[in-house]
């Protein structure tokens, strides 16, 4: 075997991380592909089961739930780590065996040996699994109540304890995880959209356009993030679309990064000799300008999320943010300090919660901006 | 210099001036009518329609702005809900938050500083991960949930501190209606202060850990060990100071942050200060305290962002304005 048919190419990347084991095939390795697949059936199967509408009805009394879930959470985390692994083996065998790496095949390569940055990912993969599969882990509606046991401490039946309708805290938790994952991925996505967007035009376009766009940011920055997030909420009504406008649009900050970053590459010789050759602005922007901000808009898109995930439950916490029907983190904690004499259960766990995914995106941030930029190791 | 600080004044007016018209349009857009709010539940039109005229409500909109504008400046402007001048609102409650801002940020220097040096020379030792660790945990706890379980567990469980609100303070009759802190206000005032105090305290760590490395790394303090000085002078003498420099001007930037903060530990804890004020005024629809402290909240903020500017230059001699 040569070594050309040792590498993984960037195609079989791309297929493995779509299902461990395509990859191997498309490369020529029938049995190991197989193998791979093969397993990744039976896993999918007994989740499938696991799910599935009697399940686990051979198990009787409180520790059914315990014993279902658990197993559950299991191999569903089971195919997260395993398609990681595949992507890391795949990673290294496409580096280690070619003498010419990519900045993309080096970046991968570190951030394949970075723990923080693997934890981190593995936390965010954690929460999003329960966001996604909210409805498989929860055992009653997050919304029942249970007004004879109301306030009930932890129990078998309700291992975080009960609220003071006498909901069940951890159910609610679970749900609470759409929405502050949602929330703060949207948001996110549409700081990225309009940030990005002004900070490209100022930095490529300078003069004028920049000035303006520098003094409309400096006004918007001026006035704490969450003061101007209350005002913008209390005058748009509270509800889940609007907490997603209010950070998307006047939470500019990757607009400055941004804005750096392209006032740097625009003054480089690759930009200059191609408006020399007279390639068009926008061609420039998006074939040279873009793709070397991007590293640097990925670090700051997931610390933001993180940020976005604590201002939304601040506002919550204030009133401002989500209403209390859907459970939310912050909703949860606004509830729970008027018991907070007798009901500590109420305000421990949904805090935990926030500072884990919080903590999460923060260290997966961190290991990114190592990773992606050498310099400043 | 002069011409530089003329400049970024001038540049500091005409942010502000840009706040006033977003402020106000924001203010008018906003739902519910102070007046009904006013008036209670049940009034009658009359009676909305005559506090709707005594508050100026009714007047065209560039009128409402200019009164708005021209109360903050001359000080006559009166909050609508609390049958006193804006600016005694503000006044009354600006004490609290700035012994609860000025104790946070203390306790965040004097811990952090430390942490963020010793992390940095102690490189790669277990100090300096579970420093890092610490950091990072302590910007992903959220503020009013630290708060909370501060008061859960001092207050409520082991009922070594008052659970919230200020305590008794002192009205020092020459010096205005300012009131000041006494030995029950302290105690109060220790779980407001250490939980607005972390994220601080993790900001400035990460910081101070950041610019350590980054002077360690430099030409002359391999000159200083070369030339055979020992390691603590080496330290102390040349990094330390060096490294120090950015840290001190960061200070200014987070008044902002603190201000952010301010908002959510005052309200947790009842502390009697701008941040529940501001959200306190955007309940009871008391535009012009919004106004007012959004204004003083920005004003203070920018004041603080050209003193650091200027700052930098006497403590970096190598940077120059103009």
């Amino acid at each position: 075997m040569t070594e050309e048919t040792l590498k993984m190419q960037p195609r079989d990347m791309a297929l493995t991380v779509l299902c461990p084991g395509l990859g191997h095939i498309a490369r020529g390795w029938w049995s190991k592909g197989a193998l791979f697949m093969g397993l990744l059936a039976v896993q999918a199967a007994t989740v499938g089961l696991a799910v599935s509408k009697h399940r686990f009805a051979w198990l009787a009394g409180p520790s059914k739930y315990w014993i279902s879930t658990t197993l559950m959470f299991i191999l569903l985390a089971g195919i997260w780590v395993w398609a990681f692994l595949h992507l890391r083996h795949a990673i290294r065998m496409s580096t280690e065996n070619s003498t010419v790496c990519t900045y993309w095949q080096m970046a991968m390569q570190r951030f394949s040996h970075d723990l923080k940055g693997i934890v981190g990912l593995l936390i965010i993969l954690t929460v999003l699994q329960v966001a996604l599969f909210a409805p498989f882990f929860v055992r009653s509606d997050p919304l029942k109540m249970d007004l004879v046991n109301f306030l009930a401490p932890p129990s078998v039946e309700h291992p975080l304890g009960q609220d003071n309708f006498g909901r069940d805290v951890l159910d609610r938790l679970i749900y609470g995880a759409r929405v502050a994952l949602g929330i703060g991925a949207m948001a996110t996505l549409l700081n990225m959209v309009f940030g990005g967007f002004l900070g490209l035009l100022g930095g490529y376009f300078r003069g004028i356009t920049d000035s303006v766009i520098m003094r409309l940011l400096e006004i918007i920055n001026a006035v704490p993030f969450l003061v101007l997030a209350l005002l913008v909420i209390s005058m748009w009504g509270s509800s889940v679309v609007s907490l997603m406008l209010v950070l998307g649009i006047f939470g500019l900050g990757p607009a400055r990064i941004i804005r750096s970053e392209v006032l740097s590459v625009r003054e480089t010789d690759y930009v200059l000799s191609a408006r020399a050759i007279g390639v068009p602005t926008r061609r420039i922007i998006m074939r040279y300008v873009l793709p070397n901000a991007i590293a640097s808009l990925l670090v700051v898109t997931t610390m933001s999320i993180g940020v976005n995930i604590i201002v939304v439950a601040g506002l919550s916490f204030l009133g401002f943010g989500v209403r209390p029907p859907i459970p939310s983190w912050g909703a949860m904690l606004q509830q729970a300090q008027e018991f907070m004499r007798t009901a500590w259960w109420m305000a421990v766990y949904p805090g935990l919660c926030i500072i884990f995914t919080v903590f999460g995106f923060n260290i997966l941030g961190d290991s990114l901006r190592d990773v992606l930029d050498p310099r400043l190791r | 210099m002069t011409g530089y600080m003329v400049r970024r004044f001038i540049q500091l007016m005409f942010v502000l001036f840009g706040l006033t018209v977003l402020l106000f349009l924001l203010l008018k857009a906003m739902p519910g009518d102070p007046a009904k709010v006013m008036a209670g539940i049940g009034a009658r039109i009359e009676t909305i329609e005559a506090i709707r005229v005594k508050l100026g409500l009714d007047r065209p909109w560039p009128v409402q702005y200019w009164r708005l504008l021209s109360g903050i400046f001359n000080g006559q402007l009166q909050a609508m809900t609390y049958h006193k001048s804006v600016w005694t609102v503000i006044l009354e409650r600006l004490p609290a938050t700035i012994e609860l801002g000025a104790f946070a940020l203390a306790l965040a220097l004097i811990i952090s500083i430390p942490a963020g040096l010793l992390s940095a020379i102690f490189r790669n030792s277990p100090l300096d991960y579970a420093v890092t660790t610490a950091a990072l945990m302590g910007i992903s706890i959220p503020v009013f949930w630290f708060a909370l379980m501060l008061m859960m567990v001092f207050g409520v469980a082991l009922r070594i501190l008052p659970v919230s609100g200020r305590g008794v303070s002192v009205v020092i009759p020459y010096l205005g209606r300012w009131s000041f802190l006494t030995w029950d206000g302290i105690r109060h005032l220790v779980i407001p202060a250490v939980a607005l105090s972390s994220v601080q305290m993790a900001m400035n760590a990460r910081l101070t850990r950041a610019s350590m490395l980054e002077v360690l790394r430099q030409e002359y303090v391999n000159t200083a060990r070369a030339k055979g000085l020992r390691e603590r002078v080496v330290l102390v003498k040349h990094a330390f100071r060096n490294a120090l420099a950015p840290v001190v001007t960061n200070i200014g930037l987070q008044v902002g942050a603190l201000f952010a903060g301010a908002v959510l530990t005052e309200t947790t804890t009842a502390w009697p200060g701008i941040g529940r004020l501001m959200v306190e005024a955007i309940n009871r629809r008391d535009q012009s305290v919004v106004f007012g402290l959004a204004l003083f909240m920005a004003a203070c903020y920018m004041i603080s962002y050209l003193v650091v500017d200027v700052l930098y230059a006497y403590i970096d001699p190598r940077i120059t304005y103009d």
